[in-house]
């Protein structure tokens, strides 16, 4: 762009500053509820004491905290289950429906094995269940991509819808083993030993301490192994992949697989938690939309999803909250500050691998030069 | 069976096309600059909350039909400075505006979620035309917009193959540095189609509250419609005279669950039939990425690349 005699460029640089790292998910977050703050003024509530309530409700009353925790653990895989896949430049935006598939297998497994299972091997049976299930619902898209080039992206979403539906007649549209007998529609229960304990009186369970560990093992896995320098070098550039000799299909299918099963493991969290069945209730929620977001903001590193997970749930419970106060706010806020965090990051991480240049054109005028 | 209920099936489906052309002409203009832009779902709830909105506050049926194609412009110009300027993953920064649109139109639309639409576009009245069988329903008998749509896909089509600006779009999604060698603003190209498209998107949304819903409901407002016009773009090849066969194709699957549930027709669970038209876009963009189809659809070459002139 020329401005005046000046030429005015993006140019990458050769190393970023560390401290950007850091500070451009902080910026975006601050410019996001300045964003929010303008529409909130705008349709009458004061951006001060709501972002107060909100806080409050989300981060640092005990319920608060532990709530967020609770609902961060589905979050942190949805998370996970995006960077996996995001990192390799395949767009996996299936991660809602691919957690309402594994919720079905969660539930599926806690109604028909559980009970023939001893007891130690039902939670985790339940759980790769779901994650299986989850698996095979990005299957059709993983192979579609790798083998005719099919955009992963419309592919994935498109399912989306589909498994809505799918839940919806599961509990809603007829009499199968997911749904209670009771003519109330509704999901039926698992059995008791395919359900963990929460923490006391939070709604904390066990699962959270899966999901943290698993997203450290997923950070020291693809830093270390062979697998994950082969996913990194095909991010990079597909063709070196190719002479190197690696299967491009091979690491697509792998990968989309992966993300996938991530993505049910969310859903059975929800089930041997505090759902315990195929609850519609979490159509509502939007975890699977929110982990694309909670893995942008993390730069697709899978420690720190950790903590915008929990950032994410945070914003999710403080505006549950918010919607029920005496100045109700709609609960959409938070989706709004999630969108608007992402655009932020996205200029933002721009300015992070490259920086303004502005230089004068030879030839033109020097002006205010001694 | 009565054969005229999916006539009136078919003639639905001609009306849901409308919004679909529009907005996947939106998208056509724009990837054929070579930018992508995803956020077409987040567009369409903006236009149609904005319409809302307005509706209620004014009561003018045209502020309500044209302000939401400011809304769709400055969208889109978010989206231009982010992935034309600084050169964003393009992808991203379309579902983030899928994302932000969602949020914002729920959050906007809260207060008169479940109120009846204050202002509609009437379907013009043709008088005896009408009657005239299978073409009556068919083609008479729509809104001004559907009408509006059509022209426009004419003009859009003749402006990408009979102009001058039309030669430079497809050549700035093909060829951009050829396009910079003439002189041409490569910049300038695509934040305008990205600008006029995203002005389409928002537009198509104004059509669901003025001339579909009843009532204002941000979960039943689109319900993926973006997508499918995404996919649109694709079977259309690129070509907007295409997009409104296509359109009226998936409008019909989009309609036929309605048709069967107000004929009481339960063969199928209801929760089953509405899976359709997903499952249909995802057939159809499956038989389009054969290799053989692929070379027949062509593609803008240079879709999702950023331009840098100087490039070391």
């Amino acid at each position: 762009m020329i401005v005046g005699g000046y030429r005015i460029e993006l140019e990458p640089r050769l190393k970023s500053p560390r401290w950007l790292v850091y500070v451009v998910p902080v910026v975006s977050l601050l410019f996001a509820f300045v964003v929010a703050g303008i529409f909130l003024l705008g349709t009458g509530h004061n951006p001060f004491t709501t972002y107060g309530k909100l806080i409050d409700k989300g981060y640092t009353s005990y319920y608060g905290i532990t709530d967020t925790l609770g609902l961060a653990t589905p979050l942190i895989c949805t998370g996970l289950a995006a960077a996996f896949a995001f990192r390799m430049n395949l767009f996996n935006i299936g991660e809602e429906g691919q957690m309402y598939l594994g919720m079905i297998g969660a539930a599926w497994a806690g109604i028909v094995l559980a009970d023939n299972l001893p007891g130690v091997a039902a939670v985790p049976v339940v759980m790769l269940s779901g994650a299986a299930f989850g698996a095979l619902w990005v299957l059709v898209p993983a192979v579609l991509r790798a083998r005719l080039g099919t955009s992963e992206i419309v592919s994935t979403l498109l399912l989306n819808y589909v498994a809505l539906n799918l839940v919806n007649f599961l509990i809603f549209g007829s009499r199968t083993l997911w749904r209670d007998p009771s003519p109330f529609p509704d999901g039926q229960l698992v059995a008791d030993s395919a359900r963990l304990d929460r923490f006391g009186t939070t709604n904390v369970y066990p699962t959270l301490l899966i999901a943290a560990i698993l997203a450290v093992f997923l950070w020291l896995f693809m830093r270390f192994s062979n697998y994950g320098y082969e996913t990194s070098v095909f991010a990079d550039s597909p063709n070196t992949a190719r002479y190197a000799g690696m299967s491009a299909s091979r690491l697509t299918v792998s990968v989309l697989l992966s993300s996938g099963a991530l993505a049910g493991l969310a859903g059975s969290m929800y089930v041997v938690g505090p759902a315990g069945k195929v609850d519609p209730g979490l159509l509502q929620v939007g975890l699977g939309y929110a982990g694309i977001v909670v893995a942008a903001l993390a730069r697709y590193n899978f420690v720190a999803v950790i903590l915008t997970a929990v950032l994410f749930a945070g914003l999710r419970v403080g505006g549950a909250a918010l919607q029920i106060s005496s100045d109700p706010v709609p609960i959409a806020i938070a989706t709004v500050i999630q969108g608007a965090v992402l655009l932020f990051a996205l200029g933002g991480e721009m300015f992070r691998k490259n920086r303004l240049r502005v230089r004068r054109i030879a030839g033109s005028p020097v002006r205010g030069a001694a | 069976m009565n054969s005229n209920i999916w006539l009136i099936t078919f003639a639905d489906a001609i009306s849901i096309a409308t919004p679909l052309i529009l907005a996947s002409l939106g998208a056509m203009l724009t990837e054929r600059s070579g930018v992508i832009n995803l956020g077409v779902e987040g567009y369409l709830l903006m236009g149609a909350v904005t319409a809302f909105q307005l509706g209620m506050g004014f009561g003018n049926v045209w502020l309500s039909v044209f302000a939401p194609i400011l809304v769709g412009v400055v969208m889109a110009l978010v989206h231009g400075a982010l992935v034309i300027s600084l050169r964003a993953n393009q992808i991203v920064s379309g579902l983030a505006m899928v994302i932000f649109g969602t949020g914002l139109s729920q959050f906007l639309g809260k207060s008169v979620e479940g109120e009846r639409r204050p202002v509609s576009i009437e379907p013009i009245d043709f008088g005896r035309l009408s009657d005239i069988p299978f073409i009556g329903p068919v083609i008479f008998g729509h809104d001004p917009l559907t009408y509006f749509t059509w022209a426009l896909t004419i003009v859009a089509s003749l402006y990408l193959n009979r102009t001058r600006p039309g030669l430079v779009l497809r050549a700035t999604g093909d060829a951009p540095a050829t396009v910079d060698a003439q002189g041409v603003s490569v910049t300038a190209v695509r934040y305008i189609h990205t600008v006029v498209g995203g002005a389409l998107m928002a537009f198509a949304g104004s059509w669901f509250m003025l001339a579909r819903g009843t009532a204002w409901s941000q979960e039943s407002t689109t319900n993926g419609i973006g997508w499918i016009a995404l996919a649109l773009v694709v079977f259309a090849a690129w070509r907007p005279l295409r997009a409104i066969l296509g359109a009226v194709l998936f409008g019909f699957t989009l309609q036929v669950p309605f048709t069967l549930q107000a004929q009481q027709i339960n063969v199928v669970a209801p929760e089953m039939v509405k899976m359709l038209p997903y499952l249909a876009t995802l057939f159809v963009l499956v038989a389009l990425s054969t290799p053989r189809a692929r070379r027949l659809l062509g593609a803008p070459k240079m879709l999702g690349i950023p331009f840098v002139r100087d490039e070391r």
